[in-house]
């Protein structure tokens, strides 16, 4: 297995094509664990404390080896960078075509650094690169940008797959996001504003080369396996129709959403919490990229008939919402149309900014106003208008707040660029008065709409996610979803199916990173994973797949050591950062405010919370006083260099 | 006999075509109520409910709380005047 990585100094317009050798895939698997190293290896010549928005950062695409093999597991491209929201490790996927695209125009991984003088974009096209003139493009939308590349770079060799930032990374705000091929989002992290500060508006790809696998017969063999399995699932068939809105009857049920700034866990809408909807006013499926055998995805068009509200989005056509989007709508902003939900979902996309930290930011301030706490006056200080209203529910306003953040119109969008975290110090800051037991984020400031307090093992994730409070790195099916199967067959027990104890938590945290950051470096949709026709086993079913693109043949052990190295490499980019047990934390309302309605009422995260995270520690061999990881584990992953390093940045445990 | 009643979403929903719906019973148990929700609607339940090869019932992609919110194994008893709620196991997006 080789590929090919192509750097591209955006400063001197130098771009050069590397090759990642065999023993990159022996060590780092590919996809998000590629990317890691990529970084990891730039900020040992360049100053790890750099300013995120500064040249001396780095954006790396990478996509893994069983992307665009016909594996049919669904394919994602991974961003990766130093977040400028949060200061942190950041990174991000994202399905759709771009990924595959890539592989097809002869890349597998770009690297890019410096800054462009002016607006630009990158293009590649079968082994070719070039960095052309944006200015035409520059101060349009993702969708337009998007759509004015895709004219105007015609369909030879291929159609032209995009990555493009909106206005809110041309903005540099904190919290923007990339968006591939107008529809699908690199949300979290900050990832657009990287592209902003580069002055990097889109990278085009247009290929018709292939990809080249281990044994091919091998690979059809496990895909038809695959396949099969698939067709067999009912639940699957059920997922194909609704996509991850599937969560929301659950979700209300069992009372895990986040409504109003997580003052509840249920929406209140009599229309948003089912996913009836979908059924209503799904227009029709499509797959997201061309190697899924589920596509989930699907599309909407409002006619103006389904709602008084739609009359106003008449004609309209999206992505149907996914779970997160309409979480952030219906939940985090007390929105109560679908037309208005997914229309959140489509200009937060056409923006380029996350809805996660978006929505979060707005409800914050939506409560400081429920409380009395803003004077009309002080509303004029930060919005620079008066009588803004801060109604629940209300997309005027929420529209106007969204403006606010992306044009970066005022001291509110100045003052929560990057999330709520750091919206609400500043705001306090700024009036002289503590505001942050409003503020709902965990580790890195980063917020995240979902119910935490009953979910010992989600709270934890959203305490140690290396990127920032994340469901995703850890996602806790275990625990959430109450499998005895599964902690039987991980740890023997039965406790990590058992929400009432912390016992085997932190165990599970640590685990189901180790199989998340696998399956992120085999380039793979979770999604299929979740549902888990395979067994819920990327170490050992995915795994064989791995082998018969790249030749390497691992045991389903050494599979979960490999996944362990790659949350190490993630681990030890922020200790370098000075991030230490301290900052594993969230927020006071997760912490101390009792959950307040649903199937668990009354739960706080602090009956749980440093139990669970000794326990954390323990299972990663970190040291539990300070976090920072001990040089005995490092090296039993095979990571002495990475141990040099942290040694000399006096972040390492020397036991 | 017992009675217990059984709530359905999304997919179940769409197999049953009604909400919620009551059982009588002999057996005080999630086997007993399996066999007859699966009796009662045929091989689409059947496949969504249950894993052939375990023979249990189906983990993937489904999830089975009582009111408490404890997952649901065929194995548990059920108390007179129980409710179950048959759902997707799905998170995130």
């Amino acid at each position: 297995m080789e590929s090919r990585l192509l750097r591209v100094n955006l400063t001197t317009g130098d771009c050069k094509v590397e090759t990642v050798p065999h023993a990159m895939f022996e060590r780092w698997i590919g996809g998000s664990g590629i990317n890691n190293w990529i970084m990891w290896e730039h900020f040992l010549t360049h100053d790890v404390n750099c300013d995120p928005r500064g040249p001396d950062n780095i954006f790396v695409f990478g996509v893994g080896p069983l992307a665009a093999t016909g594996s049919g597991s669904g394919i994602k491209g991974r961003i990766t960078f130093k977040s400028p929201c949060y200061g942190i490790f950041g990174d991000s996927a994202a399905g759709g075509k771009f990924p595959y695209m890539v592989r097809f125009a002869g890349f597998d991984y770009i690297a890019i650094t410096g800054k462009a003088p002016k607006p630009v974009y990158l293009h590649l096209c079968d082994g070719d690169v070039e960095i052309r003139d944006a200015s035409h493009l520059w101060g349009k939308n993702s969708a337009e940008a998007h759509n004015s590349l895709v004219q105007e770079l015609g369909d030879y060799p291929s159609l032209a797959h995009t990555l493009t930032i909106g206005q809110a990374g041309e903005n540099q705000v904190g919290i923007a996001s990339v968006v591939s091929d107008a529809s699908r989002i690199h949300a979290r992290g900050g990832g657009g504003c990287v592209l902003g500060s580069k002055n990097l508006k889109a990278i085009a790809v247009q290929g018709s080369g292939g990809v080249r696998v281990q044994n091919p017969r091998g690979l059809l063999n496990w895909s038809k396996d695959f396949r099969q399995k698939i067709d067999q699932n009912e639940a699957i068939y059920g997922f194909k129709r609704r996509g991850t809105l599937g969560a929301v009857e659950m979700y209300q049920h069992i009372g895990s959403h986040f409504w109003r700034n997580n003052q509840g866990n249920m929406f209140r809408g009599d229309e948003v919490r089912s996913d009836n909807w979908v059924k209503k006013y799904h227009k029709y499926s499509e797959v997201c990229s061309a190697d899924c055998y589920i596509a989930c995805d699907g599309r909407y068009k409002l006619d103006g008939t389904e709602s008084e509200k739609a009359k106003k989005y008449v004609g309209e056509s999206f992505r149907r919402p996914e779970y997160l989007t309409t979480a952030s709508a219906a939940g985090a902003l007390d929105l109560r149309d679908w037309a208005e939900v997914a229309h959140w979902g489509k200009v937060t996309n056409d923006y380029g900014i996350d809805n996660q930290d978006l929505s979060t930011s707005i409800s914050f301030i939506m409560e400081l106003e429920q409380h009395g706490l803003l004077s009309a006056r002080q509303k004029a200080e930060l919005f620079d208008r008066d009588n803004q209203s801060l109604e629940w529910g209300c997309m005027e306003d929420v529209e106007e707040l969204m403006k606010d953040m992306v044009f970066q119109r005022n001291r509110f969008g100045k003052f929560f660029h990057d999330g709520p975290y750091y919206g609400a110090l500043r705001y306090s800051e700024f009036r002289g008065q503590n505001f942050m037991k409003y503020a709902t984020y965990g580790k890195g400031g980063a917020s995240f709409t979902e119910e935490m307090r009953p979910f010992p093992t989600w709270m934890n994730n959203m305490a140690v996610a290396s990127r920032g409070a994340d469901h995703l790195k850890g996602i806790g099916l275990i625990e959430k979803f109450q499998r005895r199967d599964l902690s039987m067959k991980y740890f023997g027990r039965l406790e990590a199916a058992d929400l009432s104890t912390p016992v085997l938590k932190g165990a599970c945290t640590a685990v189901v990173e180790n199989q998340v950051a696998l399956l992120n470096s085999y380039g793979v949709c979770l999604f299929h994973w979740m549902l888990d026709p395979g067994g819920y086993t990327p170490e050992d079913y995915y795994g064989r797949a791995f082998a018969e693109v790249t030749g390497i043949d691992r045991t389903p052990e050494e599979l979960m050591r490999d996944g362990e190295r790659i949350c190490n490499l993630e681990k030890a980019f922020n200790s370098r950062l000075g991030l230490r047990r301290e900052h594993d934390t969230i927020c006071e309302r997760w912490m101390f405010e009792p959950c307040p309605e649903g199937m668990y009422p009354g739960k706080v995260a602090a009956d749980m919370f440093e139990t669970v995270l000794d326990e954390y520690y323990e299972w990663r061999g970190w040291d539990r006083r300070t976090s920072l990881q001990t040089e005995s584990r490092l090296k039993s992953l095979g990571m002495d260099d990475v141990a040099d390093v942290l040694a000399a940045d006096g972040a390492l445990v020397r036991a | 006999m017992i009675t217990v009643h059984a709530q359905y979403q999304s997919r179940f929903r769409e197999i049953t075509r009604v909400e919620k719906e009551s059982f009588e019973i002999a057996e005080p148990s999630m086997a007993a109520l399996a066999t007859a929700i699966t009796g009662k609607y045929g091989p689409a339940m059947t496949a969504l409910l249950m894993d052939e090869d375990s023979k249990s019932l189906n983990s993937r992609g489904t999830l089975y709380l009582n009111s408490k919110g404890t997952r649901m194994y065929l194995e548990d008893g059920l108390a007179d005047g129980e409710t179950v709620f048959f759902m997707v196991g799905i998170a995130g997006g």
